[in-house]
């Protein structure tokens, strides 16, 4: 497998990139996304894999320059097993080829040697220009004939212009194991990337969008909401809080003297690669006016229930049905299972009405493993959901 | 809606100048100093801001020409694609930036994205605040150097996608087209994505210009002429 470079990413594709591998990254115009070729380039040197790789529309030292502001000091492109073909090369074939045949037949030429001689297991295109020289079916075959033993990786980016039919020209007719679509929502403010995994061959992932942030060089994907939702006095704002990196709860004392949430608990945390963003609900009935709202455009929701409390379980029960009739993926956490009172899950199981589809896990909320171990399964439940 | 001040009465006088969202082709030959009447309809004045797209020039000369014509230059960006082909290792600054040639679209898209996102931000203009939202002024001082490096439908979907963001962040554009050397398919394709075209030629030495596409606005040739990035229209 080659790692895509983005630990999020090689989880949605089960460890990355099987070689031999025919992948597009699709740019749509504007979108900071050049991060994702760079940061697959960097993780297939440093496992020592010999690449090409072809820049149409620049030249070597420009490219290594953008890549080494763009990747930082991890992107050796000087001393690790890398040639380049690069805008001296393509204007040495249009000047000296005379018809488009020939310039044809001297890329596929040039591109086979360099791959027989350098034993070549990744090739890196830049595709735009190969495209508008060639048409779709042209490039592509050109690219594809130096992989004679279909061995080779072949990755692309291609700036985008003709959007989702091209995407499905890809996946159609030319049958790419994986196809990525970068995509950006550009309204002026806010401006936010996100990347869709429009195509995989060799999972069944099904398709999904992910947004991203670029920080130090990395590509981050992003989880901008997930719920955390359970009836009163379940540990919602407990599990938040050992949750967060950081955060803010809004509890405040009840007439009964116990805590309780009076608005929404806010945590943020760093976790396999992914930023995510939690938001802890009351839960009183008299709040469930708030809940659509809350549950609108969450990635996720964790139910919390209190193990030792099996008069809350209807309550529980009716806020499970809200969140699957959203078809939002979801789990479910039983809080102060660890208490000598705490009722077995299968017992609770039967109350909520739920399978063994949906993740259930036994925890104690005042115990960061635990709260952690919830996350990493609804991180998974959410990459790998199908909506 | 904003509208765009061009210092041309004729314009400003019956619509308050150009509204914002709209896109201006201006045709013209070689050398009728046309660059200089897009620059200058591309100033900015107090409170807004100004990206150009140079495909013909360094960003140093672009720079120049506007701090000539008076602009201020915190409030002024270019996105340089010459420069990059001689000085690789060049850098980008917040306002300078620099694509590897003309041909590099996806630079062209992203740096654009990025330019407009710290304007918007408010970190463009070393603290100075415009207004907001921040009404920009864009300029492509040659469609036809990226037609010579892109074909004519690879060009259209890219401009067709960045006229479309010029209208969603209510700013302008002015795109310079040589209307020489292309032909009637080319230069009707292009016409397509604009709302408002400026015809430019020269008789005698004398520059002239006519404006076709803004309501209220007389299509006849006006003699015209550039001092210190202002159009002066002559009797």
């Amino acid at each position: 497998m080659i790692s895509t470079g983005v630990s999020g990413l090689d989880e949605m594709l089960g460890s990355g990139i099987p070689r031999g591998s025919r992948v597009l990254y699709s740019l749509e115009p504007g979108v900071d996304g050049q991060l994702f070729m760079l940061s697959s380039l960097s993780c297939a040197l440093a496992k020592g894999l010999s690449c090409l790789v072809i820049l149409p529309n620049t030249t070597v030292d420009a490219f290594r320059n953008d890549a080494a502001k763009m990747y930082g000091a991890r992107l050796d492109l000087v001393s690790g097993p890398v040639t380049f073909m690069d805008a001296i090369d393509r204007e040495r074939i249009q000047k000296t080829a005379s018809s488009d045949d020939a310039r044809e037949r001297e890329w596929q030429a040039r591109i086979r040697k360099i791959c027989r001689n350098r034993h070549v297991d990744v090739i890196f295109a830049y595709f735009d220009l190969l495209y508008e020289d060639f048409g779709l079916e042209k490039a592509i075959h050109l690219l594809e004939s130096a992989r004679e033993d279909k061995k080779t990786t072949l990755i692309l980016e291609h700036l985008n212009l003709e959007g989702v039919p091209l995407l499905e020209r890809f996946t159609g007719e030319f049958s790419f194991d994986l196809v990525i679509a970068i995509r950006s929502s550009f309204r002026p403010i806010p401006h936010f990337n996100y990347f869709t995994l429009v195509h995989t061959s060799w999972s069944p992932v099904a398709q999904r969008s992910v947004p991203f942030i670029i920080t130090e060089g990395r590509i981050i994907p992003y989880i901008p909401k997930i719920v955390v939702t359970g009836p009163p006095h379940s540990g919602k704002s407990t599990f938040v809080s050992q949750a967060s990196d950081d955060g803010q709860s809004v509890d405040r004392r009840s007439p009964e003297g116990e805590p309780t949430t009076v608005a929404m608990d806010f945590g943020w945390l760093r976790w396999k690669d992914f930023d995510i963003t939690l938001y802890g609900t009351p839960g009183h009935t008299r709040f469930d006016p708030l809940l659509p709202p809350y549950l609108k455009h969450a990635m996720g929701v964790v139910l919390v229930v209190d193990a030792t409390k099996p008069e809350t379980f209807p309550r529980a029960k009716h806020l499970i049905e809200m969140t699957a009739k959203r078809r939002i993926p979801y789990v479910i956490a039983a809080n102060k299972h660890d208490l000598p009172q705490g009722i077995q899950s299968g017992e609770i199981k039967s109350a909520l009405g739920i399978g063994d589809e949906i993740p259930f896990f036994p925890i104690s909320a005042t115990k960061r493993s635990d709260v952690h171990f919830v996350l990493e399964s609804l991180v998974d439940s959410i990459t790998q959901f199908s909506y | 809606m904003y509208c765009y001040k061009t210092g041309i009465a004729q314009i400003d006088d019956v619509s308050g100048g150009f509204e914002a969202g709209t896109n201006i082709l201006i045709l013209a030959p070689p050398m009728s100093y046309a660059d200089q009447l897009a620059y200058a309809l591309t100033k900015p004045l107090e409170g807004e801001y100004s990206i150009v797209l140079s495909t013909n020039e360094r960003a140093a000369e672009v720079v120049d020409a506007f701090k000539l014509a008076g602009a201020d230059k915190r409030f002024t960006g270019v996105i340089d694609a010459i420069t990059k082909s001689s000085t690789p290792g060049i850098t980008d600054t917040q306002r300078l930036m620099f694509v590897s040639s003309p041909t590099d679209l996806t630079g062209i898209g992203i740096k654009f994205s990025n330019m407009v996102e710290t304007i918007f931000e408010g970190t463009f203009a070393e603290g100075e605040a415009g207004l907001f939202p921040p009404p920009i002024r864009f300029c492509v001082n040659s469609i036809s150097t990226l037609l010579m490096y892109r074909r004519l439908e690879v060009l259209y979907q890219f401009l067709h996608v960045l006229t479309a963001k010029l209208k969603k962040i209510e700013g302008v554009g002015i795109y310079l087209l040589n209307s020489e050397s292309f032909d009637e398919k080319t230069l009707s394709l292009i016409k397509q994505l604009m709302n408002c075209v400026i015809e430019v030629k020269i008789e005698q030495n004398v520059s002239y210009l006519r404006i076709q596409g803004i309501r209220g606005v007389s299509g006849e040739w006006l003699k015209f002429a550039v001092v210190k990035g202002k159009v002066n229209i002559l009797p």
